[in-house]
């Protein structure tokens, strides 16, 4: 009897834990996501959520190749499948310009985001009258991850030859000189293959001063791609693609290419999204756990620093009932505390608060990107502020890889990718000043 | 009764049969492939644009084939590429395939069996895995490939990343995965020959080259024929290795005329413009199997007469 009742304290007590804190007060919610590395940090959050509150998140994790439609295919309909959309950095301008999401001011009056949430060069909030990000736009969502690039290098290799962080371009590529004369390592990897040659070249582009385009004023754009900044920017790129520091045919190498490099310490060094700190540190995908290290990416000549901002925002969408908006809002609410965050970073999500590395993560060296992260993130930049970011993007990157691989000079696919980039610009209703081509 | 039903009549009632018979397969074939063939021609002459969450479709007229024609770099490498890889792989795959079917068709019954296993091997296996699998063997640094290269002492090669070669490195992926196909196909012809014409035949040849030459390839023509217009059309929808295997790059050089059209329909999201390379595609590949089908009725035509 006494083993019968001690048995039912304990069902008992077990149950109590696994019940949630507090009552359910809001409908279930779904949220479109992407099945990213970061995921399980997520996924650890949602369940945390749910026990705290007694609410309901559900799921749909698709590839990330799949998502974009499976978006477009909710928002677009007369009455939405989710409650909130994941969107990536690089469809945030389509998805905020075709009207699909509810500002958070409607779904509650007053809505801001929490002091120390990062917003990535205002990409949080869209001006519809200058068709672009704007601080002063309506507030459009709330950041999951802050998934921007940093620079990484391996702290072994860098103690081993007496080197330090490198602060200028010019820094940057001595120490891979120096790394790819003295070891058997490559001293830096691109990723340069055609999809992601965009993304990688931004901080070299914005940290040479120069720019895909400047938006001049409403409708009217400023080609800044074909410049002397850009064309030291593009220099600057190809310098570390080149054969005497990086790996042979780097017009090929992606992210997954470049992780590989890194965590098998074949490579020393990259300019690579913070996500990929996780797959680093990890003893059954890495070689080099406890080795890398990451810091802020190298300033141009004029002393500016620039990261591409490679986030994702979560974003409520209008064509689903207020109750859910409501729901949803509830949860990003909760996401966005200091508290939570931290939490986020211990199940190894990447944070969208720019104050952690204050808190006691700073100082454990399981957490030592932070620093990194909060000021990389300070300085990220999204290079193609408009709708039409998915087509530009395309048709630079041709001009860009075809530089990496030689079948194009630098001024050829300066010009030509500054072409490309107009024609997009154009098609979109810009009136756009051209650069002389180099 | 039956000699009172005028003969104009059965005819009438014939051909209403026919009709009849005929309009649910004309139904289908109007819904499933005429409708989407229709939407795709009248997208193509508009851009839908989103703005405030519904769509409006501006009518372009025929800009969107202008830009095509005379502004498009990438689409026309990825023609190039298409043409390049379909003739490649479908006249390796028809020599791989048929030479596999002679050799299974004149093996024993024990051989048969593990040759056709093994042959068929490549076809059944997923092209998700066969993207990845090819991914890690011909990977440069990590890759099976060059592991074997640099123990027998010889220079790395950078498969898919070295512009000169990365297309041919596609285009074997893809032999190594379709030949099952055509070896099926070939073997199915071969294998339904008559054995009493071919013994018939052979009296008047010397040897197994003059058998092949002589009697079997013009026995087999027209499975041939069917096998070479099935495999043309598929090696122009190649898409999953190309995207698996190197998304088209370094530049243009693995481009195909899919992955573009991909690329802008999905990615971009330029309804109009991909529609535009959709309808392009569609007719170049149909008028091009109509003059193929021409010319062999032609041939034929001219050979019956000799």
């Amino acid at each position: 009897m006494e083993k019968t009742s001690c048995g039912f304290g304990a069902i008992l007590v077990a149950l109590a834990g696994a019940l949630p804190a507090n009552a359910k007060d809001q409908p279930d919610i779904t949220m479109a996501i992407n099945q990213s590395p970061w995921l399980n940090s997520f996924v650890a959050m949602v369940d945390r959520y749910e026990t705290e509150t007694g609410n309901v998140v559900n799921l749909d994790v698709t590839p990330f190749g799949g998502l974009l439609e499976k978006i477009r295919n909710s928002v677009r309909g007369a009455e939405g499948t989710y409650d909130l959309v994941n969107v990536n950095a690089l469809w945030l301008s389509e998805i905020y310009s075709g009207g699909f999401l509810a500002p958070l001011g409607e779904i509650r009056a007053g809505y801001a985001l929490q002091d120390g949430i990062l917003t990535y060069g205002a990409t949080t909030n869209w001006d519809p009258a200058v068709g672009s990000f704007s601080a002063d736009g309506a507030l459009m969502g709330v950041p999951v991850n802050g998934n921007v690039q940093v620079l990484y290098y391996n702290q072994t290799v860098y103690d081993d030859l007496g080197l330090s962080v490198p602060a200028t371009w010019e820094e940057l590529y001595s120490n891979a000189r120096a790394i790819a004369d003295a070891t058997d390592m490559y001293g830096f990897v691109p990723r340069a293959a055609r999809d992601s040659i965009v993304y990688n070249i931004t901080p070299y582009i914005f940290g040479h001063d120069a720019a895909f385009f400047r938006v001049t004023g409403p409708g009217q754009a400023a080609i800044g791609l074909n410049t002397a900044e850009g064309l030291a920017a593009l220099n600057a790129y190809l310098r570390m693609s080149g054969k005497d520091v990086a790996p042979p045919n780097p017009g090929a190498i992606a992210q997954g290419e470049l992780i590989q490099l890194l965590s098998t310490g074949r490579a020393a060094q990259a300019i690579a999204v913070i996500a990929a700190w996780g797959a680093l540190e990890n003893p059954s995908e890495s070689r080099v756990v406890g080795q890398m290290s990451a810091a802020l990416i190298p300033a141009g000549p004029g002393g500016t620093h620039a990261s591409s901002a490679g986030h994702w925002v979560a974003g409520i969408p209008r064509n689903v009932p207020a109750d859910r908006q409501a729901a949803a809002l509830a949860f990003l609410d909760w996401f966005q505390s200091q508290d939570v965050q931290v939490k986020y970073v211990e199940a190894g999500g990447v944070p969208v608060r720019g104050d952690l590395a204050a808190t006691g993560l700073g100082a454990n060296p399981a957490y030592r990107f932070l620093e990194a992260y909060s000021a990389n993130a300070e300085n990220a930049v999204m290079g193609l502020p408009f709708a039409a970011a998915a087509e530009a993007s395309d048709a630079m990157a041709l001009h860009f890889n075809r530089a990496v691989i030689g079948e194009e000079s630098p001024e050829t696919a300066l010009n030509a990718a500054a072409e490309a980039l107009a024609g997009v610009l154009e098609r979109n209703g810009f009136a756009v000043i051209r650069q002389p081509d180099l | 009764m039956n000699a009172s039903i005028a003969p104009g009549t059965t005819a009438r009632r014939n051909r209403r049969w026919l009709v009849l018979s005929l309009a649910p397969v004309a139904a289908f074939f109007l819904v499933l492939s005429g409708f989407p063939v229709l939407n795709l021609l009248g997208l193509s002459v508009f851009n839908v644009e989103w703005s405030e969450g519904a769509a409006s479709f501006s009518y372009v007229g025929l800009e969107n084939y202008r830009r095509l024609f005379l502004q498009e770099t990438i689409y026309w490498a990825g023609v190039r590429n298409t043409l390049v890889f379909a003739v490649g792989v479908v006249t390796c795959q028809m020599v791989l395939g048929f030479s596999m079917a002679l050799a299974v068709n004149r093996a024993g019954t024990a051989g048969r069996t593990i040759l056709t296993g093994i042959f068929l091997l490549p076809i059944v296996i997923p092209p998700i895995v066969i993207g990845t699998m090819w991914r890690l063997i011909m990977g440069r640094e990590f890759g099976l490939a060059n592991t074997v290269l640099r123990a027998l002492g010889l220079n790395e090669v950078d498969w898919l990343g070295n512009p000169d070669i990365a297309l041919a490195s596609v285009m074997f992926v893809d032999i190594w995965h379709w030949t099952p196909f055509v070896f099926l196909l070939m073997l199915a012809g071969l294998e339904s020959l008559d054995e009493e014409v071919l013994d018939a035949a052979r009296m008047d040849v010397t040897g197994f080259w003059q058998e092949v030459r002589h009697i079997i390839l013009p026995l087999m023509l027209p499975t041939i024929v069917i096998t070479v217009l099935f495999r043309i059309i598929l090696s122009f929808k190649v898409f999953d290795e190309v995207y698996l295997l190197t998304s088209g790059g370094p530049g243009t050089a693995t481009e195909v005329i899919n992955f573009s059209i991909y690329r802008t329909f999905f990615r971009q999201d330029q309804v109009g413009y991909g529609s535009a390379m959709s309808v392009v595609t569609l007719f170049a590949i149909a008028f091009m199997i109509i003059v193929a089908r021409g010319l062999l009725a032609r041939s034929k035509r001219a050979k019956d007469t000799e």
